[in-house]
């Protein structure tokens, strides 16, 4: 008996190592990108992603880093080769998990990036293209806060673009805001809603 | 037993942690260290970022054989597969990866548009923005440098070619008569929609062999690949209505849209120098329909036919009551293309256009019925043995069938036919030695079974990037084009007309500003000759023309200096002469002026909701002939000056106010003259200026996009 239970102990433990080295790998991708270090934190969520050929969000965290650094960047060449990068985890996440919300509200963060650098060149495309990311995403998930969020910020830009008030946008974000309250996420991992960031945009919103 | 299972234990845990080193140093092709690379065992969770000093190192506990990747950003990814133990002390040498935005292009000639485009001299919006253009791309394109400006006919005229020698394709496939048919000294349009394109090549010579059957200049249009919005467009303008349609069926889309335009009521308020019995009516449809396949292959289908009829009285100097000129035309226009990547590298694509084309035309006592079938049948294969070297081959057939009758009661009747029929075969290497350094090397060869006779044409270019910002390029060709409908319904005896381009062109491209220099040598050959006063079929033809054109075009845009602007500026110098068709001596020809500019502006003004335009089109005069005295196409009309504004309001996203007028100074353009046939009492040939038929073009339209998704519409309901 004894002997069984120690068997037992001994391939759990490997397979618990095993599960861990996913764990432990996204912890410390986490890591690395809570302290700024962004580059070896996407360079971690890529081999990650070479090594999980089935989880989609070694590869979405991959893509949602290049994009969110894209948004500083001022040198057309530097800012395709990012996005296109960051093109090809997405691409990887999407043949994983082809109906996804949160992959679609990233595409479209993507195609953002584009707009902001360039609306003359990009913004007819895009625009129409991440119109239909949010029409699609609402109706996969329509009390995802992450999605809810995302599609009032768009629309409060385009407000804003054109001379508009943002008002009408600001109770989608306390919507999203109170969805993210009551989210519970089971999937470790899984992205999370920020709750103060949402808040600092709701601010935004009200008092333009 | 507890002993043993702990040696166990411990065994067990050894093993885990026997690993292996893997260490190495990676650099660029100079030697310099290259930090923050991604290194890694692929598959696995191994791997680490380069150092500083290029030095990566980490254990892993795999073994026997392994991939080894080292990817780093505007870097060929480079892969390693050998023995773990192996990978110690590695010299890794990444290669710069050229395809990247900032790599070289190989661009003598060409401009771009759309968001594909490496360098975008115009953008997608620019097209419907742009003063002069009024929607046209056709327009937007002559605010370009290398055309000349030709407003009486609309058309492109590059570089000191004919309109006809521009040939415009859509996916590939040759579209056979892409302009609207208009009276003579009325500016004509381009077929299609504006909206229908994501990218517009527009090359002022030295282009692919996959391209022939032009002189000057092609224009390649390429197609969404697909539509992804459902939407409704409905457009009101004073000039007509349009109305389109996207729906998206999963893997497919289709969009049709239908304008119809009618000026007798612009004609009734602002009444020009032509007399209309029966003012410009157009009936035109348009769809699209797109279906990607599940292996990513992409079938598209465009069909538009198009309905024109008009009839009016041209003052003339030469008629007492007027040159009478009626019109009825209808243009059927069917293309679809197809495009799948095969396993290594290769992708096929194919396709196939077919256009028919019918005019009823009175001129003056005569009736003329034209009809033209052609065809065009493509397939290309292309390979790419890697991102430096690719290959691009193919076949294409064209097929022209062209009848006329003619009717004349003085003249007495007639009827021509000919069948124009083309094989073409190309193929083309692009061959990059490093991102700094690229060229493109390729042979067409025709053969018409008209003219049997076979030509080959061989095309290259090449360019080196020298240093961050700037590049040089040069390119040759030789261009063959059949002689036109007009000749070949009278004789066939003829060669291929040819062009041989040399280009040379510097660019700089800095922060959302582009500088582009280009000079270029045209020498033309083999022109047709005649020596009649108009085509006819008795007359004399031959093939002993020739001529040249050189020149300088200089563009500059500039969207960063000025808030809220974007600009460009365009200059061509032009000299250009030819002795063909029944001239006396070789001249300059009557379209071609030596100094053309272009000015474009746009302003965005954010508290009105607008945005403002301007442009100005500047040419110095054009030649013509005064018979009462000597010497041939030697004297200049005074220069030509417009300037165009327009005003955009968006009321909504989806609701657009768009105000333009055109040459809004009113000044009093002259194209040329006509001179009488015969000399008055005291012997002098009496002249009229050919003008434009109105001095001023005013244009208001608005413009809806329903959307399905009545999220968008919130701010209109709120």
């Amino acid at each position: 008996m004894k002997k069984i239970i120690t068997l037992l102990a001994i391939v759990f433990a490997i397979n618990v190592s095993a599960q861990s080295q996913y764990e432990k790998g996204m912890t410390k991708a986490f890591e690395l990108w809570k302290t700024n270090k962004t580059t070896e934190a996407a360079q971690l969520f890529e081999r990650i992603s070479k090594a999980e050929k089935n989880n989609w969000l070694p590869p979405y965290y991959a893509a949602t880093i290049e994009i969110i650094e894209s948004f500083q960047i001022k040198d057309e060449a530097t800012l395709t080769t990012k996005l296109t990068k960051a093109q090809g985890f997405l691409d990887t996440a999407k043949s994983i998990s082809p109906e996804n919300p949160e992959i679609l509200i990233t595409q479209a963060l993507l195609n953002i990036a584009y707009m902001v650098f360039d609306g003359q060149k990009y913004g007819m495309t895009m625009s129409m293209k991440n119109a239909t990311l949010y029409e699609k995403a609402l109706k996969l998930a329509p009390n995802n806060p992450r999605v809810v969020l995302s599609k009032a910020e768009s629309d409060m830009g385009a407000a804003r673009f054109f001379g508009q008030s943002t008002e009408p946008f600001c109770n989608n974000i306390k919507k999203a805001i109170e969805l993210g309250k009551e989210e519970k996420i089971t999937e470790k991992f899984y992205p999370k809603f920020n709750v103060q960031r949402a808040e600092g945009v709701l601010k935004k919103c009200m008092n333009p | 037993m507890k002993h043993f299972l702990l040696i166990i234990c411990l065994f067990v845990h050894v093993i885990l942690i026997a690993q292996t080193t893997i260490s190495g140093k990676i650099t660029d092709k100079q030697g310099n260290p290259i930090e923050g690379a991604n290194v890694y065992l692929d598959g696995t969770y191994d791997g680490t970022s380069s150092n500083a000093k290029g030095n990566f190192s980490f254990t892993t506990s795999e073994t026997g054989k392994q991939t080894l990747v080292v990817s780093f950003i505007s870097f060929e990814t480079c892969i390693k597969t050998g023995d773990v133990s192996t990978f110690i002390n590695m010299k890794i040498v990444l290669r710069e990866d050229v395809t990247t935005l900032d790599a070289v292009t190989i661009n003598a000639g060409t401009f771009e548009a759309g968001d594909n485009a490496k360098v975008t001299a115009l953008k997608p919006l620019d097209v419907v923005t742009t003063a002069s253009a009024l929607g046209d791309f056709v327009g937007a394109l002559q605010t370009l440098p290398g055309t000349s400006s030709v407003s009486e006919d609309g058309r492109l005229f590059v570089r000191g070619g004919e309109a006809d020698e521009t040939q415009i394709f859509v996916d590939g496939m040759r579209v056979f008569s892409p302009y609207t048919p208009t009276a003579p000294n009325i500016p004509t349009r381009g077929r299609f929609s504006p909206f229908l394109f994501k990218g517009i090549t527009f090359s002022t010579g030295g282009y692919s062999a996959e391209y022939g059957q032009a002189l000057s200049s092609v224009l390649l249009l390429n197609t969404n690949d697909e539509s992804v919005k459902e939407k409704t467009d409905i457009s009101l303008m004073t000039v007509g209505l349009g109305v389109g349609n996207t729906q998206v069926f999963g893997k497919s889309s289709l969009s049709v849209n239908a304008s119809y335009i009618n000026l007798a009521p612009y004609q009734k308020l602002f009444p020009d120098r032509n007399e209309w019995n029966k003012p410009v009516q157009s009936l035109s449809g348009e769809a699209v329909y797109r279906f990607k396949f599940d292996d990513e292959s992409l079938l598209k289908l465009y069909g538009a036919y198009s309905y024109t009829d008009f009839d009016m009285i041209q003052d003339n100097i030469n008629y007492e009551n007027g040159f009478h000129f009626a019109l009825q035309n209808r243009n059927l226009y069917f293309n679809g293309s197809y495009k799948r990547h095969l396993a290594n590298n290769w992708t096929v694509s194919g396709g196939v256009s077919f256009a028919n084309d019918h005019s009823k035309v009175g001129i003056s006592e005569s009736k003329i019925n034209d009809d033209e079938n052609s065809a065009h049948f493509k397939v290309v294969l292309k390979k790419r043995l890697s991102n430096r070297f690719k290959l691009n081959f193919g076949t294409e057939y064209f097929v022209t069938n062209f009848t006329e009758d003619y009717q004349n009661e003085t003249n007495g009747n007639a009827t021509y036919e000919f069948n124009n029929n083309i094989l073409g075969g190309f193929a083309e290497v692009d061959i990059f030695f490093s991102k700094k350094l690229g060229s493109k090397v390729g042979v067409r060869g025709e053969y018409s079974e008209l003219l049997n006779e076979f030509t080959v044409s061989p095309r290259a270019s090449i360019a080196y990037k020298s240093g961050d910002n700037a590049q040089f390029s040069l390119a040759y060709g030789r261009f063959y084009q059949n002689p036109k409908n007009e000749y070949l319904k009278f004789n066939t005896e003829f060669k291929a007309e040819n062009t041989s381009h040399f280009i040379a062109n510097y660019q700089y491209v800095k922060d959302k500003q582009i500088l582009r220099i280009e000079g270029y040598y045209k020498k033309y050959q083999d022109l047709v000759k005649y020596d009649t006063d108009f085509t006819e079929p008795n007359s004399n033809y031959s093939n002993l023309g020739e001529g040249f054109s050189k020149g300088i075009d200089v563009f500059w845009r500039d969207n960063k200096n000025i808030k809220n602007t974007d600009y460009w500026v365009s200059y061509s110098f032009l000299d250009t002469k030819r002795d063909y068709k029944n001239y006396t001596t070789k001249a300059t020809p009557n379209f071609a002026s030596k100094h053309n500019v272009s000015v474009v502006a746009k302003h965005w003004i954010t508290d009105w909701k607008s945005q403002v335009g301007m442009s100005y089109t500047f040419a110095s005069g054009r030649s013509y002939t005064n018979p009462n005295t000597s010497g041939f196409l030697n004297k200049k009309t005074k220069n030509y000056n417009s300037v165009s504004v327009n005003w955009a309001y968006l009321i909504s996203q989806q609701k657009i106010l768009y105000f333009s007028v055109n040459n809004v100074l009113g000044t009093q353009n002259v194209f040329g003259y006509d001179y009488k046939n015969t000399p008055n009492s005291t012997g002098v040939y009496e002249r009229q200026a050919v003008t434009p038929s109105a001095d001023r073009f005013f244009f208001v339209g608005f413009f809806w996009t329903i959307s399905d998704n009545k999220k968008d519409n919130q701010l209109n309901n709120l």
